[in-house]
């Protein structure tokens, strides 16, 4: 039963991408091009050369943050809709650490850094899950209003204290400070192992520690957590902290990988792309590992298949937000009961022959 | 200090305000109706973009600001309907139907804006809905300018404050309406049809929101630029729960949340030193500080937020 269930999640994420796909190529169709052209522009743009390759690592290495912080706080019941803040404040501390603050140069500089975004991401993060907890407040509604924050004291940071020579924009961190690349002449860097590290760690500490457990629990009964004695409330601070400091963590990465500077856009749609990715990952990290791929693939072929074939990029962006409504939808439809009573007669008949 | 409020400027942050508050106060009204019938819809910014996009392309092209402003609403109304048939009819969770609207509708919004404008540097205007000046009454000094030369869509948002009090205190589809909303059992055993009533709530709400977001570029600036919505629909959320799920409470909410949007944008020309983006701020911090204060004796309705499922179901 329970491998039918985990078939059931897969096949519901892989229908839906399949059918969004096709629902993009009937967009297509309507503004009047050919989507077999365009989506042979997509995947040659994503996977037809090394370089190409790349950079749908260095495209996925920030989404697979921004998902497993998604995942973390929505197995504890908690929709962190702080990510592209708590992103955001990683970022900025991380490179204010490592171009400011750090007298030193070299890999001690780049660790401190990405150790000071993932307590600032913890910290912001920290705020929702706090006025949750404690006055009741929604923590959706605080996650965004704090993500409109950052990016204006962001967008302050660069076009004043932080600016460097009359351009809107940060110092660069040094090449020293930076995370190696790995895979030259890519600009793939370090960022991809840290994230995939965080997934195992994040999937071993969900699935296999006593910790993990009681935040599931909260996140699937948060009655009967309290009855049997979970300091919800603490846990509900302690999921939005660990959810804020891979979101820092990530911002950080970010900085000191690709970007290296804060400038205008930094950030931009990270936060909700990463609740997509969960969502359509069935809040599972492996899931959203995947389905981080795949956006990064999409973002990363858009690209070419906007220069090649004349198509609004944007596309991609509507593909991707189908694909969450149809994960959704058929979520809600697998677990209606008719469908239920429907594949019971199913898997009774399959057990009589 | 004393050469900045004076009258004048007094005069002027209020107009600004009322301004400022009417895309809110739409939204409001649409998530309170929703809200009424039990549906959470935290997709509100979501529809608002999309009725803004929508609004400003029908608007533009057609050259009539009004078609645009109800291309808008429609358009809203669309939109929620995917979250209405796949909370309602699927029964899957609200708020992550919520979420994907908010994840659609930008993606739509600049899809359609590209498909039809192309990438353009320069920002494209078009017409926009003036204002309505009442004959004599707007003549009044200091009243007359903020109450009688306002925007006609404005008034159309007060006048729906006064029909959603009447409906939901004094007629019987609108006590109907709030036992969906409450005890969605009783009120089915009662003869109501819940499953069409959370329809009907989704309809209205679409519409609202849209109109709200199709304000913005058809009315308030007349042209569409990505996140011109800036998070105004998790604003208007806010102001339902300040407002304790009453009309008049969302009105002052809202009211209260404009008057913060004009203190940042008339500072922002009066005090050009302090950096525009510590400013802007303070139209969220003052959210955050408002739900702060929102006592906790609450009107929401009972059965907010939950799947309904018919007996023997």
């Amino acid at each position: 039963m329970k491998i039918a269930r985990t078939l059931i999640r897969i096949g519901v994420s892989v229908f839906s991408i399949l059918l969004a796909m096709a629902t993009g190529a009937i967009l297509i169709l309507v503004i009047g091009k050919d989507p077999v052209v365009a989506y042979g522009y997509l995947f040659r743009g994503a996977f037809g050369s090394l370089p190409s390759i790349g950079e749908t690592i260095v495209k996925v290495t920030p989404l697979i943050f921004t998902g497993l912080a998604a995942v973390f706080s929505y197995q504890c019941g908690m929709l962190n809709l702080g990510i592209e803040g708590q992103f955001i404040a990683g970022a900025i501390v991380s490179n204010w650490l490592s171009t400011l603050v750090i007298p030193f140069s070299g890999p001690a500089n780049t660790i401190l850094s990405l150790l000071g975004g993932m307590i600032a991401g913890a910290l912001w993060g920290a705020i929702p899950g706090f006025l949750k907890a404690y006055r009741g407040l929604n923590e959706m509604i605080v996650g965004i209003l704090l993500n409109y924050i950052a990016l204006l004291f962001m967008s302050y940071l660069f076009a004043g204290p932080l600016m460097e020579a009359n351009i809107p924009q940060t110092a660069a961190v040094e090449q020293a400070d930076r995370l190696a690349r790995i895979l030259p002449p890519t600009r793939v860097h370090l960022g991809i192992v840290i994230a995939l590290a965080t997934l195992i760690f994040v999937y071993y500490f969900l699935y296999y520690t006593s910790g993990g457990f009681r935040l599931r629990v909260v996140g699937s009964n948060p009655i009967a957590a309290r009855v049997n004695g979970l300091p919800v409330k603490r846990m509900t601070i302690l999921s939005f902290l660990a959810s804020g400091a891979i979101a820092g963590l990530g911002g950080a990465v970010e900085i000191l990988g690709v970007s290296y500077r804060l400038m205008g856009g930094f950030g931009a749609g990270f936060g909700f792309d990463g609740v997509a990715i969960a969502l359509i990952g069935q809040l599972n990290p492996i899931g959203t590992g995947f389905v981080a791929y795949l956006f990064a693939v999409l973002r990363v072929g858009a690209n070419t298949m906007q220069v090649g074939a004349g198509i609004p990029s944007a596309i991609v962006d509507v593909v991707q937000a189908i694909i969450i409504i149809f994960a959704v939808a058929a979520t809600g439809l697998v677990s209606l009961p008719e469908f239920q009573k429907f594949t019971a007669r199913f898997a009774k008949k399959e057990k009589g022959a | 200090m004393e050469t900045i409020l004076n009258f004048a400027f007094l005069e002027n942050l209020l107009v600004s305000m009322i301004r400022m508050a009417t895309p809110l106060l739409l939204a409001g009204l649409g998530e309170l109706y929703s809200e009424k019938a039990g549906m959470v819809n935290i997709g509100l910014d979501g529809i608002m973009t999309i009725g803004a996009g929508v609004g400003f392309i029908v608007g533009y092209l057609s050259g009539n600001p009004l078609l645009g402003l109800f291309a808008g609403s429609l358009a809203g109304v669309a939109l929620n309907l995917i979250y209405a048939f796949s909370t309602i009819s699927l029964r899957s969770g609200q708020t992550i139907n919520g979420m994907a609207l908010n994840i659609l509708a930008p993606a739509l919004s600049t899809f359609l804006s590209r498909t039809m404008f192309g990438v353009k540097t320069t920002l494209m205007k078009g017409a926009t809905i003036g204002n309505l000046s009442v004959p004599v009454l707007s003549e009044i000094p200091f009243i007359g300018p903020i109450l009688f030369k306002a925007h006609p869509v404005s008034y159309f948002a007060l006048f729906l404050v006064l029909v959603t009090l009447w409906f939901f205190r004094r007629t019987k589809p609108g006590l109907n309406y709030l036992a969906v909303g409450e005890y969605p059992r009783a009120a089915e055993s009662m003869g109501v049809n819940v499953t069409k009533t959370k329809y009907l709530s989704c309809i209205i709400c679409g519409f609202l929101a849209g109109m709200g977001g199709a304000y913005l570029t058809t009315c308030y600036i007349g042209a569409y630029a990505e996140g011109v919505v800036a998070g105004r629909g998790f604003i208007a959320l806010s102001a339902v729960i300040f407002g304790n799920w009453t009309g008049a409470g969302v009105l002052l909410a809202t009211l209260l949340f404009g008057l913060a949007d004009a203190v940042q944008l008339r500072f922002q020309v009066l005090f050009r030193d302090i950096p525009y983006q510590l400013l802007s701020m303070l139209p969220y911090l003052m959210t955050i500080f408002v739900l702060l204060m929102s006592n906790k004796q609450s009107n929401e309705p009972k059965a907010n937020g939950q799947p309904y499922a018919r007996e023997g179901k």
